[in-house]
């Protein structure tokens, strides 16, 4: 505790001083006048001081709400010690800023007790001050923190600017992080994925999950997978992430190329609206399904509804926060209430429906997230795939032999080592197609000798793979040469497949698929897939050329 | 591992449902499928919404199905397949035999 002492009279600080060591305070200095005093201060920042009112050069009225000044935030006592006794005097020294007085002669009791109450206030006040700097300090790097956080947020559910104009969508948070999440994506397959869903709660802790959902749904919909194996992902995801008391109730849709069917998987969603141009609602699509991060994925089901819409037809959705919206009295709007604003306006956009929110609310706290989606059916324009296919040309070759023959099927592992390593995803059903048609006919025809007229009658078609089976099992010799060339200028895949078999004679193939036949289907669909089928050695060897 | 299948209330529809991969692996699956001498189901649909793959031994299967059930079922349809399979499906012109939808 410093201690101030100010007073022209030498005598008078020394009885001052004498008497704080007296009580302990050892830490005093003094000073003549007011000026003195302000200038020792500025260096010695004292906790209190005791202030004659009469003194030269500068007098205890003036230097007083300077020293305060100087104290800035923190609490300085200043204590009057004045010989003067009249009222108005001593009244001034508390609207001048003392804070108290005690008149000469002083009582050391009285002050030493002054003292003491004063010293409390200024401790409370600096501990007041401390911990408005933590605060703030907090505050600050919260902020900073959500900064962070709302731009990843912001990256991560970035919607694709070819989608912009062809689904309409307005979300609004109830606090600063949106517990509701709302994506598109393209497919390699020319249509279109979205996803829009609403984690338990709000706020930070819920957003948090969109950013592992947000992630797998882009990687997913690049590949072109269906939303129910998307789904399967996201669950097993979110159940290994969330916390128990959390979940995703979400619906993925899939539009695809034609612009108007519609795949839907809802979870624990409201329904998702379709409304035709007449303004008739043809379709709900009704939450089938547990929300998303609660079921073990043996129990999950991942069963889709499937509609073709008409073009112009509009696919509406949205989350629980509207239809859980309040007005003044509390009534909730409902699906119902959503649906009857619907049937007034069919034309009316998500703004329109917003502004209808609003209205409603009639300026009510809102308690959750809202998010609005609509999608009117169009035809779609080819989307610019932006491919990040390899630019490297290269070879593979595979050259198996009858132990790796028998081994599992090479066909799948060689998919997906050209479509994932690649990024050429999208082409994977059509390629295992060829690849495999391929591969099979070296073994069945080449390799095995297997006839497939066989497979014409419903017997002869178990027995041919029985059949199959048994002289794979069996096999001591022959080889299948795989190669596959990619050529990034020409955007195609060069698919050579050889075999040990003794041949055949291509002219005697069938051309077109136009049989009922279980089988001879293999050849006409490769012509339909490829660009070229060309036999060679006999019959033996085989090269299309795969149009990427 | 046998496929997923499920019956109509009425016992009327067997519904079967393919796993990601469909080619001549699945053959005996397949069968046992739709062999069911349970219920005397009119109706089959094959689902093939999670299939990524098929190869044209699928197709065989597929049309195999419908010449040793022709005369006990009327209808078979084909649904929620993928844009890729359902190409595949198109230049197979499977539509002539299965209602794909």
């Amino acid at each position: 505790m410093r201690i101030l002492v100010v007073d022209d009279d030498a005598l008078n600080r020394f009885l001052l001083v004498h008497m704080l060591e007296q009580q302990g305070y050892v830490d005093c200095y003094e000073a003549e006048n007011g000026f003195e005093a302000l200038t020792l201060a500025k260096r010695i920042k004292p906790d209190l001081v005791l202030l004659d009112i009469v003194m030269p050069v500068m007098d205890g009225y003036e230097v007083a709400p300077l020293l305060k000044a100087l104290a800035g935030d923190v609490y300085l006592p200043i204590i009057f010690i004045s010989a003067i006794e009249d009222e108005e005097a001593l009244a001034r020294c508390l609207e001048v800023g003392g804070d108290d007085f005690v008149t000469k002669p002083f009582d050391k009791i009285i002050l030493a007790a002054k003292i003491r109450a004063h010293a409390r206030t200024r401790s409370l006040s600096k501990k007041t001050i401390e911990q408005n700097q933590q605060l703030s300090f907090y505050r600050n790097s919260v902020e900073r923190e959500h900064k962070i956080v709302e731009h990843i947020f912001a990256n991560a559910l970035k919607v694709q600017p070819e989608l912009r104009d062809i689904i309409d969508f307005v979300m609004q948070p109830a606090g600063s992080f949106n517990g509701d999440m709302f994506l598109c994506h393209t497919s390699p397959s020319g249509g279109f994925y979205f996803l829009f869903g609403d984690f338990t709660g709000h706020g930070l802790a819920a957003a948090i999950g969109a950013l592992p959902v947000a992630k797998a749904f882009q990687t997913m919909s690049n590949k072109g997978l269906s939303i129910s194996e998307m789904t399967e992902t996201l669950n097993a995801t979110l159940l290994e992430l969330l916390p128990d008391e959390m979940f995703f109730a979400a619906i993925l849709v899939e539009i695809n190329s034609s612009g108007k069917q519609i795949d839907v998987w809802n979870g624990g969603m409201p329904d998702m609206i379709l409304q035709n141009e007449g303004g008739h609602i043809v379709k709900k699509f009704s939450s089938k399904h547990m929300a998303l991060g609660i079921l073990e994925p043996n129990e999950f089901e991942c069963e889709i509804d499937r509609f073709d819409a008409q073009y112009g037809d509009r696919l509406i959705g949205f989350s629980d926060g509207v239809v859980e919206v309040c007005d003044l009295a509390g009534k909730m709007l409902t699906d119902a209430g959503i649906e009857s604003w619907l049937l007034a306006d069919p034309q009316s956009d998500v703004h329109t429906l917003l502004n209808k929110i609003d209205v409603y609310e009639g300026g009510s706290e809102r308690k959750d997230d809202i998010t609005l989606v609509i999608y009117t059916c169009q035809e779609l324009k080819p989307f610019s795939h932006v491919q990040l296919a390899s630019q490297l040309p290269f070879k593979i070759e595979l050259c198996l032999d009858h132990h790796l023959i028998k081994a599992q099927d090479p066909i799948a592992e060689l998919i997906r080592l050209l479509t994932s390593q690649l990024g050429l995803y999208g082409i994977h059903s059509a390629l295992f197609t060829v690849i495999s048609e391929l591969y099979n006919n070296a073994i069945d025809h080449g390799v095995l000798d297997l006839d497939s007229k066989l497979k014409a009658t419903n017997e002869g078609f178990f027995q041919y793979f029985a059949t199959r089976q048994e002289k794979l099992d069996n096999l001591a010799s022959g080889t299948v040469n795989i190669l596959v060339q990619y050529l990034p200028q020409d955007n195609v895949l060069v698919i050579q497949i050889s075999d040990s078999g003794k041949g055949f004679d291509p002219a005697s193939l069938k051309k077109t698929c136009e049989h009922d036949d279980s089988f001879g289907r293999g050849l006409p669909m490769l012509s339909e897939l490829c660009q070229s089928i060309e036999h060679s050695n006999g019959g033996s060897t085989v090269k299309v050329v795969f149009k990427i | 591992m046998s496929l997923e299948k499920e019956f109509s209330t009425d016992g009327k529809q067997l519904t079967i449902f393919i796993e990601e991969k469909f080619d001549f692996s699945k053959v005996q699956d397949f069968r046992i499928a739709y062999n069911d001498q349970t219920k005397k189901f009119t109706s089959v649909v094959i689902n093939l919404q999670k299939t990524e793959y098929m190869d044209s031994s699928a197709l065989g299967m597929l049309l195999n199905m419908h010449r040793s059930l022709s005369d006990q079922v009327t209808s078979f349809k084909i649904v929620k397949c993928r844009p890729q399979v359902l190409k595949i499906l198109q230049i197979a012109r499977f539509d002539k035999k299965f209602e794909i939808l």
